[in-house]
């Protein structure tokens, strides 16, 4: 096989500038959805600051060879899925290593980092930890759901599974792209979108503002910052896959920002107007709102 | 050749020469007895030598110097052979059986004894209706006297009961054959089946009706019966023996011979009454708890059977001796056998036959009858059953098939269920120890049985089973069973190993990767076996081997009876493997029940594809006719369905699955599920799509699948016990591949084929794993597990990788099948099921996730602190998965490339391009060799550089956790594990509601009261079943007049 | 005459089957059934009846040639023997049985033996 070495050098690129653009949006979500609730939010920077933080920690602490693991599982997870998806629509520079493996690899691969991040935070011990993966699990179960329906009408409707494909037949304007021809399916996606960015109404997983739950209870200093690494990579990475597949690719870094930037406030504009739901009943809005709406899309394509 | 007269002769000279001992004698009379009956086994023997053997002609003995009609005349062929040598064969063993009884009672006893013999024989070889009289009344005189001999009180009543209906009968019969006289003017059968009377009409047919229903009567058809399940229950067991196995033979042949009289329009009365009899008798045994009246039942059953084919002789023709042949002497030889047992068991509830598993070879020959009973491979009763259904089909008689399975299956049921109970009851306090005279005459029945087998076989048209290679190996382990288990195991490894490397040149690719799963992969499942390689572990190997054997054979069958043959081996193989299991009992029941009913759907579907030929090859069924072709294929595919545990029939696996022992859970699991989506490729690549009522079939097959994977997986997440969590998960699993096979296209038969590599690897790694985690905890649930993973690190490490593998994340192999099941689906019109299957995919995280957290990770229990990791023999297997799932999820092209092209010829379009290292398909690509580059080289780096950051981490202490500045001190509350996904359950608990086990269950409660609602028929009461018996004649003469105008 | 004795068979074949069945004393059972013994014997004899026919003796009234039309057909008789004296060892069975079971359970009554039933 011949492998163009440069792809290497690209690839990491890409990670930076994503690195970079997910710590400044991340904060600036952040700082509107404060905004909007009447507060002052964090600076800008403040990511930055955190991250440097944390990578600065030291720690004495493991809790055994998966809780050890888990951040890299995590990060790899979010570094993967960044890097099996084209970037930039037309150019060979960011299409990253897309070469490996389809749309369905990357949807595949959303789970790596989930599950390596839930083993290590089920080795911690903590009870907490636990309640947190299940409940995330149990609400991941119903929420992706949504998605692959949304994902499979939009495979159906131009008869392919390459993402690079898929933007390519959303090329020549606005009345191209997906959510002009195949509404349903970016429907169901979008609502699928909400249950994935842990925000409210479907933030009970890791409940962020009150009680310490979640996977990354007992993660601190460096194991932390790996996950906080991801945290700015993996929405922009799964952001990516929505801008590609519904909302017709970037064709420039310019318009990734601003696609990016606009279906992060999606969820960000939902999260602060709606209350917080318990699990059972988030799995019951999708399976009655969403998942209808995605079996249509796949009826109808 | 002595004559057959002499077999007569002897009978009678020796009881006279009895009645004239003085009673002292006991020795000598029993020596003249057992002599007498000897010599007769020797002229029958003898005789029946020459008609097989010799291919002698039949021949007719005249008496008393005159031609017939003018004397009495006897006829020997080879039937009379053959039933002469049961019943005299039956007599003499019961004598030896009866030593203790018969000596106690004396000469007089035994010439009675002989009497009945020579009755039999008689009965069965002369040629006179009125000598039939003098025969029965003669049998009913000396049943009468012996009946007596029994150490039960209650036979007394018993045998009065039998009297009353006798004298009924002996009436009937009489002036039934005094006005067939006056009729026909003779009274021989072969004057008087030259010109049937009964087409005279009239006075001569309702003669002939009164001697036809008195020798039905004879064979005690239901419900008119009760006086003789009396006296099997009550009667001395070596004596029921001869009543169940001789008298019903006898009388059988006797309503042959008579039928002819009257000619054919009396035939579908004798095949309804048997069928009836078949039916009801079978139905309200299943609510017997004694097991001698169970066995009354049973043969009452059986004969019932015989009288059906009987009455259909016109309609088998040829056949028709082979497959009434192969019932009746199925049915002799383990019902005779049967009783016999019984009389060793010291208590009659049917749990006390557990006293039997003190001697296994007393288990084997109770499981030899009940095989036999039941009509499994390779007694004669199989081949019988394949023969009559195939000639019933081929007539268009499917009501008449459908009553005789469904009889047959309830039939299985009970006997199944008392197997189950014997093997798995407390052992009984009390102990009798049996005479060994009595354990010779059952040990020489069992083997008896298959030697009937052998000769049966080679006598069928279809090939004997007994000489099919595998079947021989895994019977020789029958003969191997002294040597210690590790032996057996190596030499059981060995012989897989070796099947495969002799088989494979000869495999296509498809058989390839069954062959190889099967044959490798049951080898690397037996390496686990040698952790219990302890002693001798008498039973395992037998079993796991026949199981083996006929998945062999089934991937190898030409034919549709091979196929067959091969399925219902390794359905009994894998019954007897799964009972193994410590509770087990009722899962292995309705595992076999389940299995059975299912096979029965394939035996009905190869009929209904054969119509006039018996058994045609597999490959034949492309050119089944369209009219019905779409109910073979409902039929077959119900069958194999069955056996993958689709939605509806699948509540047999978790039990069974969850319940076998360690090592036997991969074997079924891993490995006998593949056989029901073997059948279904072949199903399908021969028969392709079909419609019934406008319904496509694999459409309802893709909702089938679909529908199992959904609930498969969410039962999985909700369970508490490890191994029921892996089984509820093959459910899904299997679902996954039926829809695959549904799909009708090239992708989805290869997403198939993945699954079935695949499913084989990772659920027998996570069995394996599992098992060896709950052989050192002593528990299945989980959560009382936790924290394991420091101490059992290598089995943590095969579930890791295997629940990697089985939830479709790449790199692992999973993936490759989930990439293949979407470019699958693209082909697909079917939206609405893919909805249902795209609902159940993310399920599998949560039990997965659930497998591993609940047991590895989280808090250990203080009563695990010491528990080591599995024993080396559980871990070797698990290792060799693992890195089995690294190299297939690399080159999955090793097998599925050659099955790709294989499949091709099937389905031209759409498959899949393997050039190069990317496999690229009509929608998509994938490049697993990348993808593993990739993660591996993403994954190490980040590694590297969080041990530079973070090189100094120690373990910390088990609670050294930010528990709200608390310390938590209990494992126990401190786990979170027990109902894990509780708000799932909240959300979405109703579709884990047992709906199908409510649904069967009511099914069973329904048969089981009906049971025991017309069991109450039976009061006990002699002249109500003299009442009876009249009613019975009144209604079949209505009948019969309805049936004729 | 063979009407009558037909009749007179059947009448106590079925008179003898009342008694059998609607006794329940083994005893009177027992009778019963000896009467439709002989009920049936009757009809036994009553078919095989020719009238104007001789015994089926072969002698010097009766010369061999002429023996087919002259004497009546022998079997039903001697079917007849037979079933008598196999309805004698019957109901001497049947008796025994009497015997045994008032000597053990101390009762003639038929529905008194229904342990054994279902």
């Amino acid at each position: 096989m011949t492998f163009d070495w440069m792809k290497i050098p690209y690839a990491l690129l890409t990670l930076f500038i994503v690195l970079n653009y997910g710590l400044l949006l991340t904060a600036l979500i952040q700082k509107i959805g404060a905004r909007a609730g009447r507060r002052h939010g964090i600076p800008i920077w403040q990511n930055y600051v955190d991250l440097l933080k944390n990578y600065a920690l030291r720690t004495h602490i493991t809790h055994g060879v998966m809780y050890y693991l888990g951040p890299v599982f995590r990060l790899s997870g979010g570094v993967g899925l960044l890097l099996f998806v084209p970037s930039i629509y037309g150019s060979e520079m960011f299409s990253n290593l897309s070469f490996a493996g389809d749309l369905i690899l990357a949807l595949y691969f959303i789970f790596f980092g989930t599950l390596g991040m839930a083993l290590g935070a089920g080795e911690s011990g903590h009870p907490h930890a636990a309640i947190g993966v299940s409940r995330g699990l149990s609400q991941v179960t119903a929420a992706e759901l949504p998605l692959a329906l949304a994902v499979f009408s939009v495979a159906l409707q131009y008869q392919t599974l390459s993402v690079t494909d898929i933007v390519a037949a959303q090329q020549g304007g606005v009345a191209h792209w997906t959510v002009v021809t195949n509404p349903l399916a970016v429907a169901a996606a979008m609502l699928s979108f909400l249950g994935s960015m842990m925000r409210p109404p479907f933030d009970v997983v890791l409940a962020p503002q009150e009680i310490p739950i979640g996977p990354p209870t007992e993660y601190h200093s460096s194991y932390l910052a790996l996950m906080q690494t991801n945290r700015a990579i993996f929405p922009v990475a799964k952001m990516v896959i929505y801008m590609n597949l519904f909302f017709g690719g970037a064709t420039s870094w310019p318009v990734f920002f601003v696609k990016v930037f606009l279906l992060y406030l999606f969820s960000a504009f939902v999260g602060v107007v709606f209350p917080r739901f318990r699990v059972e009943q988030s799995i019951r809005w999708f399976l009655i709102w969403a998942v209808p709406i995605g079996i249509a899309a796949i009826l109808i394509v | 050749m002595v004559s057959p007269l002499h077999i007569l002769a002897v009978g009678l000279g020796a009881a006279f020469f009895l009645g004239l001992l003085n009673h002292g004698a006991r020795v000598l009379a029993y020596v003249v007895t057992v002599v007498a009956l000897l010599a007769m086994t020797a002229i029958g023997g003898q005789w029946l030598w020459a008609f097989v053997v010799a291919g002698a002609a039949p021949v007719t003995i005249m008496t008393a110097g005159a031609p017939p009609p003018f004397a009495i005349n006897l006829r020997m062929g080879l039937p009379e052979a053959v039933l002469v040598e049961i019943v005299t064969l039956v007599g003499l063993l019961s004598a030896v059986y009866m030593r203790e009884a018969l000596m106690r009672l004396g000469h007089r006893a035994m010439a009675v004894f002989l009497v009945v013999v020579m009755a039999l024989s008689g009965l069965i070889l002369t040629r006179d209706v009125f000598n039939l009289f003098v025969f029965f009344e003669l049998i009913a005189i000396a049943t009468g006297g012996l009946v007596l001999l029994s150490d039960d009180p209650r036979a007394l009543g018993a045998g009065f009961k039998y009297l009353v209906v006798s004298q009924v009968v002996s009436m009937l019969m009489l002036i039934g054959i005094v006005f067939v006289y006056h009729a026909s003017g003779s009274l021989n059968l072969d004057d008087m089946t030259g010109t049937p009377v009964a087409a005279a009409g009239g006075a001569a047919a309702l003669a002939f009706f009164l001697l036809f229903v008195a020798l039905v009567i004879e064979l005690k058809p239901f419900p008119a019966n009760g006086w003789a399940l009396d006296v099997y229950q009550a009667a001395h067991p070596g004596f029921s023996a001869i009543f169940s196995a001789g008298s019903s033979t006898a009388a059988l042949w006797a309503l042959d011979k008579v039928i002819g009289i009257g000619g054919t329009p009396w035939l579908p009365i004798a095949a309804a009454v048997g069928l009836v009899t078949f039916v009801g008798s079978n139905l309200v045994a299943l609510s017997q708890t004694d097991d001698r009246r169970l066995l009354g039942y049973s043969s009452v059953a059986q004969i019932g059977l015989v009288l059906t084919v009987i009455g259909l002789r016109d309609l088998l023709g040829d056949r028709y001796l082979m497959i009434g042949g192969g019932i009746l002497i199925a049915h002799a030889v383990a019902k005779a056998g049967l009783f016999w047992i019984s009389g060793l068991v010291a208590s009659r509830e049917l749990s006390a036959w557990a006293a039997l598993r003190r001697d296994p070879f007393m288990i084997f020959a109770f499981a030899t009858f009940v095989a036999m009973l039941a009509g499994l491979p390779p007694f004669p009763g199989f081949y019988a059953k394949w023969e009559l259904v195939h000639a019933l089909v081929a007539d268009g008689r499917h009501a008449v098939v459908a009553a005789i399975l469904v009889g047959a299956l309830l039939e299985a049921g009970y006997l199944f269920r008392w197997f189950g109970r014997a093997l798995k009851a407390p052992l009984p306090d009390e102990t009798v120890q049996p005479p060994v005279g009595a354990v010779a005459v059952v040990a020489l029945t069992a083997l008896g049985g298959w030697a009937v087998a052998y000769g049966w076989g080679e006598a069928s048209r279809y090939g004997n089973l007994l000489t099919v290679v595998p079947l021989m190996f895994a019977l020789a382990f029958l003969v191997l069973e002294w040597l210690p288990a590790w032996i057996k195991n190596t030499v059981a490894i060995l012989g897989l190993v070796a099947g495969f490397v002799v088989a494979y040149p000869h495999f296509d690719p498809m058989q390839m990767i069954f062959g190889a799963i099967i044959l490798l992969g049951g080898a690397v499942i037996f390496i686990a076996s040698y952790t219990f390689a302890h002693g001798r572990r008498v039973g395992f190997y037998p079993s796991a081997m026949l199981m083996y054997a006929g998945l062999a054979m089934l991937i190898v069958a030409k034919d549709t009876f091979s196929f067959f043959a091969a399925w219902e081996v390794l359905t009994v193989g894998s019954y007897f493997l799964i009972l193994r299991g410590k509770e087990s009992e009722p899962h292995a029941l309705s595992y076999i029940v389940f299995s059975l009913g299912g096979a029965f759907a394939i035996l009905a579907g190869f009929a209904l594809a054969a119509q006039t030929t018996a058994t045609f090859p597999v490959e034949g069924l492309k050119q089944v006719a369209a009219t019905h072709a779409p109910w073979v294929f409902l039929l077959l595919a119900a069958g194999f369905m069955t056996k993958t545990a689709a939605l509806g029939v699948h509540i047999w696996l978790p039990g069974a699955h969850a319940e076998a022992e360690t090592d036997v859970s991969p074997m079924v699991s891993g490995v006998l599920l593949k056989a029901g989506l073997f059948g279904l490729f072949v199903l399908v690549m021969h028969l392709g799509r079909q419609s019934l009522f406008g319904v496509d079939l694999t459409h309802a097959m893709l909702w089938i699948g679909a529908g199992s994977a959904l609930i498969g997986n969410l039962m999985a997440a909700f369970q508490e016990d490890a191994k029921r969590l892996l089984a509820y998960s093959s459910i899904g699993q299997m679902g996954y591949a039926v829809f695959g096979i549904a799909l009708m296209n090239n992708l989805g038969w290869l997403m198939a084929m993945m699954f079935v590599i695949n499913h084989y690897i990772y659920k027998s790694s996570l069995f394996l794993s599992v098992g060896g985690v709950a052989k050192r905890t002593g528990t299945r649930e989980m959560y009382r597990m936790g924290g394991l993973i420091t101490l059992m690190p290598l089995s943590f490490v095969a579930v890791l990788v295997s629940i990697i593998a089985m939830s479709g994340v790449p790199p692992l192999s999973g993936f490759g099948g989930r990439w293949i099941f979407y470019n699958a689906i693209m082909d697909s019109d079917a939206r609405l099921p893919m909805a249902v299957i795209f609902l159940s995919g993310p399920i599998a995280f949560l039990y997965l996730f659930r497998l591993i957290h609940t047991i590895f990770l989280g808090q250990l229990k203080d009563e695990h602190r010491r528990v080591k990791e599995a024993p080396i023999w559980l871990i070797i297997p698990q290792m060799m998965y693992v890195a089995f799932l690294i190299g297939f999820a690399i080159f999955p092209g090793l097998a599925l490339r050659r099955v790709d092209d294989f499949i091709g010829r099937f389905m031209p379009e759409h498959g899949l391009n393997w050039t190069g290292q990317t496999i690229t398909s009509a929608y998509g690509y994938w490049n697993p060799v990348a993808i593993m580059i990739i993660v591996a080289v993403i994954f190490v780096v980040l590694f590297l550089w969080l041990v530079f950051l973070n090189h100094r981490a120690q373990m910390v202490k088990q609670f050294n956790i930010v528990f709200a500045a608390e310390r938590p001190y209990r494992p126990e509350t401190t786990h979170f594990a027990w109902n894990f996904f509780a708000p799932y359950k909240r959300a979405v608990g109703f579709l884990a509601e047992p709906w199908f086990e409510r649904f069967w269950q009511a099914q069973m409660d329904t048969l089981h009261g009906t049971a025991r609602f017309a069991r109450r028929f039976y009061t006990g009461n002699g002249q109500v079943y003299a009442v009876q018996v009249i009613a019975f004649v009144v209604v079949v003469y209505l009948a019969a007049l309805g049936g004729r105008p | 005459m063979i009407t009558v004795a037909l009749v007179t068979g059947f009448a106590l074949v079925l008179a003898g089957l009342y008694g059998a069945l609607t006794n329940r004393n083994i005893l009177r059972m027992i009778v019963s059934f000896t009467v439709a013994d002989a009920g049936v014997n009757l009809v036994l004899v009553a078919v095989g009846a020719m009238p104007g026919r001789t015994a089926p003796i072969l002698d010097a009234a009766v010369p061999v040639g002429d023996a087919a039309r002259r004497i009546i057909d022998p079997l039903p008789q001697a079917l007849v023997l037979t079933a008598i004296v196999i309805g004698l060892g019957v109901t001497a069975l049947m008796l025994a049985y009497a015997y045994r079971l008032h000597a053990t359970r101390g009762s003639l009554d038929i529905s008194k033996f229904t342990e054994l039933k279902w």
